[in-house]
């Protein structure tokens, strides 16, 4: 773990950004839209972030012998740490849910979205919104986190929106596979959710070092 | 030898210019950096600590640009600034343990000798002290990894005059060991008891950089301090 992730974690962070990451285990929660726990997790990274602006951190850090980038890269890596212990809770929820729990009737008889590898691609796509849209916006202006913050609520929302409706659409139920059912295709959908994250990850993460070279802090 | 050089720095605010502002920065010297509020101190300083974008200029230490250097520089430099309050709910400990992972030079003995100069307690937290403690707090981080120049923006304000005096004797020490100093204020008569070299800044332009002497050879009258230069070269170019 390099000293930047570090200093995240010991000085910018909150207690609440890691308690946040067990929203994740509402992926058994039955009868609910469990999208809604990435959105949770989101949050708990927005107070962290919140909590850093206010202890004047980006000062801080940018004192500190790292180049500006580092401290770039220190929040992602944090964020994405975050997002990454709440994709293996998530993981282990699904994984119980597509083997032990996969007869529950709570779950069989659920109109709302199982828990299956597309789940898991839609909460890496939401991840992967998250730092394009709010960590990647915080670093436009080094202050601003209200306005990236409510974007990204909107797109979140759209996205949970669309992802519960589209196994509704004729000939797109497999989306809503139980068990083991087409897991050629449902193990495709969390590949390319793997690299939809990573790639809005990627770019948003160049843009923002680009952005914090600009500003005045 | 000069050890920092600033050349033709331009920053561009839509109220206020840095105009080419030049000046060096001799080694083992203490520099006192002048001008009222809003003159263009800590814009020249944050420039040189690349936290601010500017719009023209080169700024070099050790014959290095920063442009590029900025993390070799860093280690080399320590910088302090007045009452600004970092993690203000952490305590001095935990902000010091994460500080010195950054520095491999970090000097542990240094770092107890100014805890105990200043009096600071490690169990305490940011938010718990007050300004002028805040100050050294800030001051104990920038002199405990061994920085071969230290750029201080206005270290005394908020200190007490004892602590003051403390603190100037710190920075003379500090100067016989080799260590260059900026040091930004507006309190001059800080300046008369260490500065070698003084840089006057007004109105975004500097006036004059040159050693003391010098400068109140060429700026002053017979028996005038630097703080009546100081205050009449205001006055004359409000005119």
């Amino acid at each position: 773990m390099n000293a930047m992730l570090k200093k995240e974690i010991r000085l910018s962070s909150l207690l609440l950004t890691y308690l946040f990451i067990g929203f994740g285990a509402m992926t058994l929660v039955p009868g609910y839209p469990i999208l809604c726990g990435t959105f949770f997790i989101t949050l708990g990274i927005f107070q962290s972030f919140q909590s850093a602006r206010e202890a004047n951190d980006l000062v801080y850090s940018a004192l500190l012998p790292v180049a500006k980038r580092d401290v770039v890269k220190g929040k992602f890596q944090f964020a994405m740490l975050i997002e990454l212990l709440s994709i293996a809770l998530m993981l282990l929820c699904t994984l119980l849910r597509m083997t032990v729990l996969k007869d529950a009737v709570p779950y069989t008889q659920n109109a709302l979205m199982n828990a299956n590898p597309f789940y898991l691609a839609c909460a890496l796509l939401i991840f992967g919104l998250f730092n394009a849209i709010f960590v990647g916006g915080y670093f436009k202006t080094g202050y601003k986190l209200g306005k990236p913050f409510v974007i990204h609520c909107v797109v979140t929302f759209v996205v949970i929106g669309a992802a519960e409706a589209l196994h509704h659409f004729p000939g797109l139920g497999a989306l809503n596979a139980f068990g083991f059912e087409h897991i050629g295709l449902q193990l495709a959908l969390f590949a390319c959710g793997v690299l939809l994250y990573a790639a809005l990850t990627f770019v948003s993460y160049k843009k923002a070092c680009a952005d914090f070279e600009k500003i005045d802090l | 030898m000069n050890i920092v050089e600033i050349k033709d720095l331009c920053k561009i605010y839509p109220a206020f210019r840095l105009k080419n502002v030049s000046f060096p920065l001799e080694e083992g010297k203490i520099t006192g950096f002048i001008g009222r509020n809003g003159a263009g101190k800590t814009t020249t300083i944050k420039s040189m600590l690349n936290l601010i974008h500017t719009d023209g200029g080169e700024i070099t230490y050790f014959g290095i640009p920063l442009k590029g250097h900025e993390k070799e520089i860093k280690q080399r430099i320590g910088y302090s600034t007045g009452t600004v309050s970092w993690y203000p709910r952490k305590t001095i400990r935990e902000i010091i343990a994460v500080t010195k992972t950054f520095y491999p030079s970090w000097d542990e003995e240094a770092c107890k000798k100014y805890m105990t100069l200043f009096k600071l307690e490690d169990g305490k937290k940011p938010i718990e002290l007050s300004e002028g403690m805040k100050v050294k707090f800030n001051l104990m981080l920038a002199l405990s990894h061994r920085a071969e120049v230290l750029i201080l923006d206005e270290p005394t304000s908020g200190l007490d005059p004892f602590s003051r005096d403390e603190l100037l004797d710190v920075f003379l020490t500090l100067k016989e060991h080799g260590v260059t100093i900026l040091f930004s204020t507006h309190i001059t008569s800080d300046l008369e008891k260490c500065a070698d070299n003084i840089v006057y800044i007004s109105g975004g332009e500097i006036r004059a950089s040159s050693p003391k002497d010098a400068f109140m050879r060429d700026f002053g009258k017979p028996d005038e301090t630097l703080e009546e230069v100081f205050l009449r070269l205001e006055k004359e170019a409000r005119v």
